[in-house]
């Protein structure tokens, strides 16, 4: 191989080939996808996040959650992600369209956060867990999320607010027309 | 197309050691003083960053069993310092040391006296300066949620720019001029050099300049990942492997003719795998079996490159000749290395495999087997071949290249292995439906954290040696420095 021009034209083509038949293609089946009822005449899913968990998803990337948090639910037949009570039923990409920047993750330090919402407790108690994790779990605490009340007891303070409300709006638990629930 | 031949250059120092016994000042030749100057600035830079790296990484892996240990303010925590981390070695570290290595082997290559060395030192350091400025937002502000798109869409024009003053221009330029042989370790370098570029525009623009909602992003980035790891890395890697072994064993390449194949394939196929890496994730099952089907198609490059490497060091004591060789102990370790990464790649892209370390610490384990297993102990290897042609000096120490070599080497195995072990286990146990909270081991962190201490004692001594060299005054004759 002597001829340079033939290279780089080949090498051009090596990476136009994947960037049609994977990225243009993903675009053609992915791009129009919307919000949908579950069945005719229903409410539309995903659900609008509220204002506060917009501002939420932003601390959630600030503060890198995603380097120990995924947000998605593999099929039953690939790990056992539904037995683990992360989910009724496998995330499918319309639980997404909602979403600006998909914090999928991939890596499993702690355990899956795309159905949170579904499983959470009460504000106070999952303030308590950004302000005070479990003994011996490898979480953190988020100091700064919080300040001190009056009565000298720690309370969310704007972002550690917000950060609550977004992983509140954490949920897949409606059908979805690729994925229903099973009644 | 010619086959790399052992030629007139001086050669290798042999065994380990600081200086031979005709202890002389190695002479730097035109060629080697007209790319001096930029290749010298990016292994400096490179070395530093790698520092910076090593230092972060003890936190990140003492965190994991310590998460108290510096958590006082918000901007040490584990996700921000994780991410600057791995920005820190792939953008700071590899692909600085990796672009003045590529310089440095085309000028050689081509026996090129580089004129307008001032543009891709230039690029450097546009390319260093967002860098560092990139980090600082992650530090005090935010990070994109994809790894090594974490830092702020800013950064990506300057990076662009930087990398086509500093990489993709000298590649072109030098592969341009009219010359009898074109060596295998030029297409690599001009692929590697012009794959990076496009895809990371690209990507930039899909994912941050003009994103669409919901998952098309996280395949752009499977993609963006995967070329970047084994076009960007792992071929300018490769192209150094293509030089240094027939060059320090003064012999040719066995089945030479096969390297056209591996050349292609790897590119050809490389650039699809990307969605291997999201098997079970909410992308189209298509997508995912594309990215399956191409991780197995790995298999030909990688037969290939078994072939050329392992065939050529099989040969006249190959093995304990590169084991006597500073430079060729790197490379021959990287390539142990490398094998072993493609091979889990093929392996693990199978959908019931995958399903068992996915999430786990067996990723990571994977691909620093590719990214330090291989990629760095070249890039170490190289520079021990390097930089006394380029400076007029020697090593300073023997005894920190040993050092160097045994503490990285074995924080590495450690690593790879603790990784490779503690996630196939815990994703065995998931599988088992334990709860999750039952099946972190913590004696990965530990692991983890003994590592890490190790690969730092390991670069501060190469750190030690290097910069002893490259501040040393050089000298270009033969009565040189003696002290
Ligand atoms: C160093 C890794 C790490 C980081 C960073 C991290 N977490 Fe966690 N997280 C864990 C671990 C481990 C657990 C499980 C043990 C526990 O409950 O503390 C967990 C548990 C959780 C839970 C409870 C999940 C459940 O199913 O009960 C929530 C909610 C959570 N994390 C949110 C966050 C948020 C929000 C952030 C970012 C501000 C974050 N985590 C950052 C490791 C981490």
């Amino acid at each position: 191989m002597k001829n340079l021009n033939l290279i780089l034209a080949g090498v051009f083509f090596t990476v136009a080939a994947p960037f049609g038949g994977l990225l243009l293609s993903g675009h053609a089946q992915l791009g129009s996808l919307g919000r949908a009822p579950a069945e005719e005449g229903g409410p539309l899913f995903p659900a609008k996040e509220p204002g506060l968990a917009i501002q939420g998803r932003q601390v959630y990337l600030e503060l890198g959650c995603v380097a120990c948090h995924t947000q998605q639910v593999r099929p039953a037949g690939q790990g056992s992600d539904i037995a683990q009570g992360w989910g009724v039923r496998p995330s499918v990409a319309r639980d997404y369209v909602l979403q600006s920047q998909v914090a999928l993750g991939n890596r499993r330090v702690g355990p899956d956060l795309a159905n949170y919402g579904a499983r959470a407790k009460t504000d106070a108690e999952i303030a308590a867990h950004l302000s005070a994790p479990a003994v011996g779990s490898s979480m953190p605490t988020f100091p700064s999320l919080f300040s001190k009340a009056k009565d000298g007891s720690l309370q969310p303070n704007e972002r550690g607010a917000a950060l609550i409300a977004y992983l509140k709006s954490l949920r897949q638990d409606y059908s979805s027309p690729e994925a229903k629930l099973k009644q | 197309m010619s086959q790399e031949t052992p030629q007139s250059r001086p050669q290798g120092q042999g065994r380990p050691q600081g200086r031979p016994a005709d202890a002389g000042s190695p002479r730097v030749s035109r060629v080697d003083a007209s790319v001096a100057s930029p290749v010298k600035f990016f292994f400096a830079s490179a070395l530093l960053w790698l520092l910076v790296s090593s230092v972060l990484a003890v936190i990140t892996a003492v965190k994991l069993h310590l998460p108290g240990f510096l958590n006082g303010c918000e901007f040490v925590t584990f996700g921000r310092l994780d991410a600057i981390q791995r920005n820190v070695f792939f953008y700071g570290w590899a692909s600085n040391a990796l672009i003045g290595l590529n310089l440095w082997l085309l000028a050689s290559l081509g026996r090129f006296e580089f004129r307008n060395g001032w543009i891709a030192t230039l690029g450097g350091l546009i390319w260093n300066l967002a860098l560092t400025a990139g980090l600082a937002v992650v530090l005090l502000d935010s990070q994109n949620a994809f790894e090594l798109l974490e830092l702020p869409r800013g950064v990506a024009p300057a990076f662009f720019v930087a990398f086509l003053l500093a990489a993709l221009w000298p590649a072109v330029a030098f592969a341009r001029r009219p010359t009898s042989q074109v060596f295998v370790s030029q297409w690599y370098i001009l692929g590697a050099s012009f794959v990076l570029p496009v895809v990371y525009l690209l990507t930039q623009l899909m994912v941050l300049w003009c994103p669409t909602n919901g998952v098309l992003p996280a395949l752009v980035h499977s993609w963006f990942l995967q070329n970047f790891l084994f076009l960007w890395l792992g071929a300018s890697a490769l192209a150094a492997v293509y030089y240094f072994l027939p060059k320090e064993l003064g012999t040719t390449l066995t089945g030479y003719y096969l390297t056209t194949v591996g050349f292609w394939t790897l590119f050809l196929f490389a650039g699809w795998t990307g969605p291997a890496t999201l098997l079970g994730s909410p992308l189209p099952l298509w997508i995912q079996s594309t990215g399956v089907v191409a991780s197995v198609m790995l298999l030909i490059p990688l037969t290939i490159t078994s072939i050329n490497f392992f065939g050529t060091l099989a040969r006249d004591s190959g093995w304990s000749r590169a084991w006597n060789n500073t430079t060729l102990r790197f490379v021959a370790f990287g390539l142990v290395a490398y094998t072993l990464a493609i091979a889990l790649q093929i392996v693990f892209s199978a959908r019931s495999l995958n399903a068992v370390v996915r999430f786990t610490s067996f990723i990571s384990g994977q691909q620093q087997l590719l990214t330090y297993g291989f990629v760095s102990m070249v890039v170490f290897g190289a520079a021990y071949f390097i930089l006394p042609r380029l400076t007029g000096a020697f090593w300073p120490s023997a005894k920190l290249v040993h050092l160097h070599f045994w503490s990285c080497a074995l924080a590495l195995v450690g690593s790879v292995a603790g990784s490779l072990y503690f996630g196939w286990t815990q994703g065995a146990a998931l599988a088992a439906a334990k709860p999750f909270a039952a099946t972190a081991n913590p004696q990965a962190a530990l692991l983890s954290s003994a590592c890490a201490v190790l690969f730092l004692i390991g670069h501060a001594a190469f750190a030690v040696n290097a910069f002893g060299m490259l501040t040393s005054c050089s000298s270009t004759t033969d009565e040189g420095r003696h002290a």
